[in-house]
């Protein structure tokens, strides 16, 4: 049995992963795209806070908010200008794939130009450590944990209990139907996008202080978070937060029994899940 | 009218393109002859994009002082003085990106040397700069810069022209070495690298060395990328050891440092075997406690115990670490690049003194096979005869430094010995 350490630990990469993931499935079940630069806004959100902090001054947890809003706001550009003009009729899926995947290159590149790329710490943000009785977890960590908490009773709340949620409920099961009734399925994407990127800036924010602020620090997580997709399956908000969950604990757990081979078990766990399960845990069958 | 217009068009066109040829191709005047010291380019393939751009980026300011204070006296050769110019070009630490820096440093920028070379494109290179005989110095250890009999690329018949000035390969070792002459109550040595190197030639070698000398080890590895390291910490926690040496790899090893400290494993010592970039950077990001204590290279030659070295040198390097310092307006503490590039160029010069030339390939290595060099890292003779196939391999005093108070103070030293 891995001892307390690792199943913790474990936690804390679950945390990401799911409001990654979340992130990603939201702007699945609307636009119908996967947004491959879901990394690159979880990279630009940890600058945002990073700049927050050490040259505004502002305090940590509304650094977080102020990364949510500013990327939101970018991802809201992105959607208008990059992916809406691109997801229209003549071009297509391809044409928003390439799109996304040149996005990675474009903001990795300006982050570098602009930030430079040294790594950049938050060691001060919430040091110190909780001593358990057979192990310690730092302030850090716990922070991750009572943010993704929050993250996703807000998301409850917003998605079943308000109007907002509801449009972006109806847009995801029949947009045919939902713009019958009013609902400007343009927008709801639009607000959507807002909401992916924010919560993948703000994932990128609480994970600055736990490892470094770099250009490229969204890579792994945008992998790992696409993983978590595909176990829960691909359109299923339930299925993010559980693929996440699975993700997250196994990847420790497996790193700790076999060391640097977690990786290959993980991606022969996801083909077996594909070929067992193509939908995945939660998702629905292919029609 | 238009066939008229098509001749006319036609025409300019070719008139153009002759003039073009014809100047190209017309004799250059005769330069008129240089009255101050003769500039030599040394060209040096660099990583200043891409995630490996830290290492090349940071040293920027020191070389630039570096080669300011050497050009002041150049080096002779008879009664001519020289003065040397770097031009650096990035190799996004690609063999791709290599290959191309090689070729536009040797064809572009008519560059008769390549030195300061420590990214991972070794083979690349050196298939550009051998059959230009151009003089590479680089480092070895890197997996494919190492004896073909080994299983790496380096073959001393087929690349003639490579100079192992940075010994990485054996350098790791000695660092070992180094640190458990630090630690002499060490349980057990942790080892940790990429996954990339697993099973590599260079590894077996270490651990070979390692055996040998009785060093207690255990190796972990951990995939490119990887940020989460609770699981290697509490392995390497289980099997005992309390000094864990990791493979020069900035962020891993950052995020190691302070992965374990928040872990409680606060007595494990972490030591890296590249220098610490900045003092700054690791304290942002592992936090003033979990730095404390941490261990890495240190070429400081004024603080050496071991390896003497020219008192000249000593003070160049200081009096260049003081100008970067200023240049950068903040401290400036990294010694790393004393140990390559201005040590490279001492190891080119020196070969050009005794060979009495400067365009002679073939006269200066064969000046660097087995020749003696005074640098900024000490006097060491080329080795490695019998293990690379040629003596062109460098030596290092494997120095060590241990963070107390935030400072970096001298820990250990293990001198290399010569290669058989």
């Amino acid at each position: 049995m891995p001892p307390a350490g690792i199943w913790v630990d474990g936690l804390v990469q679950s945390c990401i992963y799911m409001t990654m993931a979340f992130g990603m499935v939201l702007v699945f079940s609307i636009l119908g795209i996967l947004n491959w630069a879901h990394g690159q806004f979880y990279m630009l959100g940890a600058f945002v806070v990073y700049y927050a902090i050490t040259a505004a001054g502002i305090p940590f947890p509304v650094s977080l908010l102020v990364s949510g809003i500013v990327v939101g706001g970018l991802g809201m550009l992105v959607e208008k200008f990059v992916i809406e003009r691109l997801n229209a009729p003549g071009y297509g899926m391809l044409y928003v794939t390439v799109a996304t995947l040149a996005l990675i290159f474009f903001f990795e590149g300006a982050a570098g130009m602009a930030f430079g790329l040294m790594p950049k710490g938050m060691a001060t943000v919430l040091p110190g450590v909780l001593t358990l009785s057979s192990f310690s977890v730092s302030y850090q960590k716990i922070a991750v944990i009572i943010f993704t908490i929050v993250i996703m009773i807000t998301m409850y709340v917003v998605l079943n209990r308000t109007k907002v949620g509801l449009a972006i409920r109806a847009a995801a099961q029949e947009p045919v139907a939902a713009s019958l009734y009013g609902i400007s399925v343009g927008r709801v994407s639009l607000i959507v996008m807002g909401i992916g990127c924010a919560l993948a800036a703000m994932a990128g924010g609480i994970m600055g202080p736990v490892h470094s602020v770099d250009p490229f620090m969204g890579r792994i997580p945008m992998i790992m978070s696409l993983l978590a997709i595909i176990i829960g399956g691909l359109g299923s908000l339930t299925g993010a937060i559980v693929g996440g969950i699975i993700l997250g604990l196994l990847n420790s757990v497996i790193a700790y029994k076999i060391s640097y081979f977690s990786e290959v078990a993980l991606f022969v766990l996801v083909i077996l899940i594909l070929l067992i399960r193509p939908q995945g845990l939660f998702g629905a069958p292919q029609k | 009218m238009k066939k008229w217009y098509n001749v006319v068009a036609i025409s300019m066109v070719a008139v153009i393109v002759l003039g073009i040829f014809a100047i190209a191709c017309a004799q250059k005047p005769a330069e008129p002859q240089a009255t101050g010291p003769i500039i030599i380019n040394i060209g040096e393939p660099v990583a200043l994009s891409g995630s490996a751009a830290p290492w090349g980026q940071i040293p920027t300011p020191f070389r630039e002082a570096w080669f300011e204070v050497f050009n002041r006296e150049g080096f002779k050769i008879g009664d001519q003085t020289y003065n040397i110019k770097l031009i650096q070009v990035d190799d996004q630490n690609t063999p791709e990106g290599g290959a191309a820096a090689a070729k536009q440093l040797i064809f572009g920028d008519n560059c008769k040397f390549l030195a300061g070379h420590w990214t991972w494109n070794f083979s690349a290179i050196a298939s550009v700069t051998n059959p230009a005989k151009v003089i590479f110095v680089t480092r070895s250890g890197s997996p494919d810069a190492l004896p073909a009999s080994w299983g790496g690329a380096y073959d001393s018949e087929t690349m003639p022209y490579v100079v192992f000035g940075t010994p990485s390969q054996e350098e790791f070792t000695y660092d070992c070495f180094a640190l458990v002459d630090g630690f002499p109550n060490y349980n057990k040595l942790g080892l940790l690298d990429s996954s990339v190197g697993k099973g590599g030639p260079g590894w077996i070698k270490v651990q070979e060395e390692l055996d040998k000398a009785g060093v207690k080890w255990h190796d972990e590895w951990f995939t490119p990328g990887t940020t989460d390291f609770a699981p290697i910490i509490t392995r390497f926690a289980e099997e005992g050891c309390d000094v864990v040496f990791v493979a020069g790899w900035i962020g891993e090893y950052m995020m190691f440092l302070k992965q374990r400290w928040e872990m409680g494993y606060k007595d494990m010592t972490v030591a890296c075997s590249g220098p610490f970039v900045s003092l700054d950077m690791y304290k942002a990001v592992c936090g003033d406690d979990a730095f404390e204590g941490a261990v890495g290279a240190y070429y400081a030659p004024w603080e050496f115990k071991k390896t003497e070295v020219n008192p000249k040198y000593i003070a160049q390097c200081q009096e260049a670490l003081a100008m970067a310092a200023e240049k950068t307006g903040k401290p400036y503490e990294y010694t790393g690049e004393i140990a390559w590039l201005p040590s490279h160029v001492l190891i080119l010069v020196q070969a050009m003194q005794k060979a009495g030339t400067v365009d002679d390939t073939d006269a200066i290595m064969k000046a660097i096979r087995g020749g003696t060099f005074d640098t900024t890292v000490g006097k060491w003779t080329m080795s490695g005869e019998k293990t690379y196939g040629s003596p062109v391999v460098f030596g290092t005093p494997a120095p060590l430094c241990i963070i107390q108070g935030g400072q970096e103070v001298y820990l250990s030293e293990h001198p290399m010995e010569p290669l058989p």
